[in-house]
């Protein structure tokens, strides 16, 4: 693996029901650390799947892809793998009602080993960053799209991941909402580095990313550097 | 592997955000959780509360023929096809002339014989007597009570004790039992009449046996005087002397009598009764059974539906990193809070029930009483319920896949 791509996946295939639904049909793409890519195509063309697949909730049939050094082909349960080098964002944010801001952001930390002081200070800080320290003892209800969508990306990035995907983060927003969500997931993958894969159907918003891919019924089809930074 | 203190208090403190978590969870769905309590309750109720009465009835009953000083009564023949044993000889029963207790006496083994008159009678709201006859006594089945007449020296063959006052010293008084005097409302001073003649109260006892509680007992001179058997008695309780198996005594007293006398030893007596206490044991685990059935499928439906309804959040959890373990501790950690909260209700109810029950006389000289066992039948159900309505759909949970999960709407 070189050592600087983060993501390798090479001839990667999944079907479902029993072969009838060629969901990917052989990728291959590498991602550097530290890159934001954008994943676009219509619904139904694998692009949600080929997401998946890189955050480890989902295996492919054939082909290989290692991910932050891990053959994500060779392991069974990849939970601390997720834990430890993923952050999801998705399309409608899927918080825990009955938890407060506070606590759905320490979610993730339940099954790391840092002290209850620790998280909390964490998931503050976080917050903070993302500005939500107003509103951490709310309930996610109480929220608008964009809150709830900002307290999902805090979640995301509570472990320190190496990766955020982001499923149509700003698919449910409108537009003013969404400009403001995509800034912020593109101002943290600049400050901290992180590796940021989106999966939009939206242009504009694919454009944003340094990379976009253009993937249509299970192939990439085209691969486009992005200038407009 | 060893633990340094700063990983276990990290540890614990992991624990304890999950373990908060687990009562949000809980306190989520109100009525769900009230409604699966209400499941596990019931079984914990069901199991606690008849065990209360079958374990008082199981224990009455063997006091009744195992405390005893008398290790077997000896009855006429006539009476024995009844089975009417050590406790019967009332009413209608063929009595035993009193000179063969000096006869029985006189027998290898025997260290002490001793006569007993017993018969019943309607006292009901009143203390006005019946006829006076032995015959006569107990005409109205309802209210009877019993009455036993047996010479103070001798109270203790029959394991009858005061508990309260002291015993009868003449043909005028009586010692009540502890139920009788409850139900006739009597106690130490109190007079009675019985068969015409009034009685004084000097002393309450107590024998473990609910019928004979509900007793009066008084002189064998004076109940013979007042049934007019004379010279009579209904049984007589024998002692085996130290070293002497009763249950051959008993035969050798038989073999003496063959025609006139049986013998009813506290064994065969507490087959029988161990026999009717299993049909009411095995009728009282039949009805647990049932509610425990019916909570645990209430359990199990209450907690598949929590999951179901939490499929998405599932599937972000699994996303998120938490493993097959953690969901599955999540899941069961709910059904074990919900069990412990079933078990303080599940007691209450029982004794709420048995004390209501106990209120309308139903239970009559019943006193049920907690014991630890009950007490630790009642906690295992509860966690046998929970723990089992919560493993299945806790373990469906930990098995979705996250994208199908995360699919789920």
């Amino acid at each position: 693996m070189n050592n600087e791509n983060i993501i390798e996946i090479k001839d990667l295939k999944k079907t479902y029901e029993n072969g009838v639904i060629k969901a990917l049909d052989g990728i291959n793409l590498e991602i550097k650390k530290g890159e934001s890519i954008s994943i676009i195509g219509p619904s139904g063309s694998g692009k949600s799947t080929l997401l998946n697949m890189i955050g480890a909730l989902d295996k492919a049939d054939e082909g290989h892809i290692t991910v932050a050094g891990m053959d994500l082909m060779q392991k069974e349960d990849l939970s601390k793998f997720r834990l430890n080098q993923i952050g999801f964002v998705f399309q409608l944010h899927n918080l825990i009602p009955n938890l407060t801001v506070l606590e759905n952001v320490q979610t993730p930390l339940i099954e790391t080993n840092i002290p209850d002081k620790k998280m909390e200070e964490r998931a503050r800080d976080i917050l903070k960053s993302v500005n939500l320290a107003d509103k951490i003892n709310q309930k996610p209800t109480k929220l608008s799209g964009g809150e709830r969508q900002r307290v999902a990306i805090a979640r995301a990035l509570v472990n320190h991941p190496s990766i955020i995907l982001a499923d149509e983060p700003t698919g449910a927003l409108d537009s003013k909402t969404s400009d403001i969500i995509l800034e912020l997931l593109l101002d943290i993958h600049k400050k901290e580095n992180v590796t940021l894969i989106m999966v939009t159907h939206e242009h504009n918003v694919a454009a944003r990313a340094d990379r976009s891919i253009y993937v249509l019924d299970g192939k990439i089809k085209e691969e486009k550097i992005n200038s407009t930074q | 592997m060893k633990l340094s203190n700063s990983s276990i208090i990290s540890l614990s403190e992991e624990i304890m955000k999950f373990r908060s978590l687990i009562l949000k969870n809980i306190f989520r769905n109100k009525s769900r959780s009230i409604l699966a309590v209400i499941g596990i309750a019931i079984g914990v109720a069901a199991v606690v509360g008849l065990g209360l009465i079958t374990d008082d009835l199981t224990e009455s009953a063997q006091s009744a023929l195992t405390a005893g000083a008398a290790d077997f009564s000896v009855i006429n023949s006539t009476n024995s096809p009844s089975g009417s044993g050590g406790g019967g000889g009332f009413g209608n029963n063929q009595l035993i002339n009193q000179a063969t207790i000096n006869q029985i006496q006189q027998v290898k083994g025997v260290s002490s014989a001793v006569g007993e008159l017993r018969t019943s009678t309607n006292l009901g709201n009143s203390t006005s007597s019946n006829s006076s006859s032995s015959s006569g006594f107990g005409a109205d089945f309802r209210s009877m009570t019993s009455i036993i007449g047996i010479d103070s020296s001798d109270l203790s063959m029959d394991d009858i004790a005061i508990t309260n006052g002291t015993t009868f010293s003449n043909d005028n008084q009586v010692i009540i039992g502890q139920t009788a005097a409850q139900r006739l409302n009597k106690t130490i001073g109190s007079s009675i009449i019985i068969s015409n003649k009034t009685f004084t109260v000097t002393g309450i006892y107590e024998t473990g046996n609910f019928m004979d509680d509900r007793g009066i007992v008084m002189s064998l001179s004076a109940l013979q005087n007042l049934t007019g058997d004379t010279g009579q008695v209904s049984l007589i309780l024998v002692k085996a002397s130290n070293g002497t198996d009763p249950t051959a005594l008993a035969s050798t007293i038989q073999q003496n009598y063959p025609n006139d006398l049986s013998t009813s030893t506290s064994l065969s007596g507490n087959n029988r009764m161990n026999n009717g206490l299993q049909v009411i044991s095995s009728g009282a685990w039949a009805v647990s059974l049932l509610a425990i059935l019916i909570g645990g499928i209430i359990v199990i439906v209450t907690m598949m539906k929590a999951v179901s309804e939490r499929t998405r959040e599932i599937g972000v959890l699994r996303a998120i990193g938490w493993t097959q373990r953690r969901i599955l501790g999540m899941i069961i950690g709910e059904a074990f809070v919900l069990s412990l909260i079933a078990i303080v209700v599940g007691l209450l109810l029982a004794v709420g029930i048995v004390e209501l029950i106990s209120l309308t006389h139903l239970l009559r000289g019943i006193n049920p009483s907690f014991s630890l066992l009950l007490i630790l039948k009642g906690i295992g159900v509860a966690l046998f319920l929970g723990i089992i309505g919560g493993i299945y759909p806790a373990y469906r949970a930990s098995r979705l896949s996250p994208t199908e999960a995360l699919r789920y709407e």
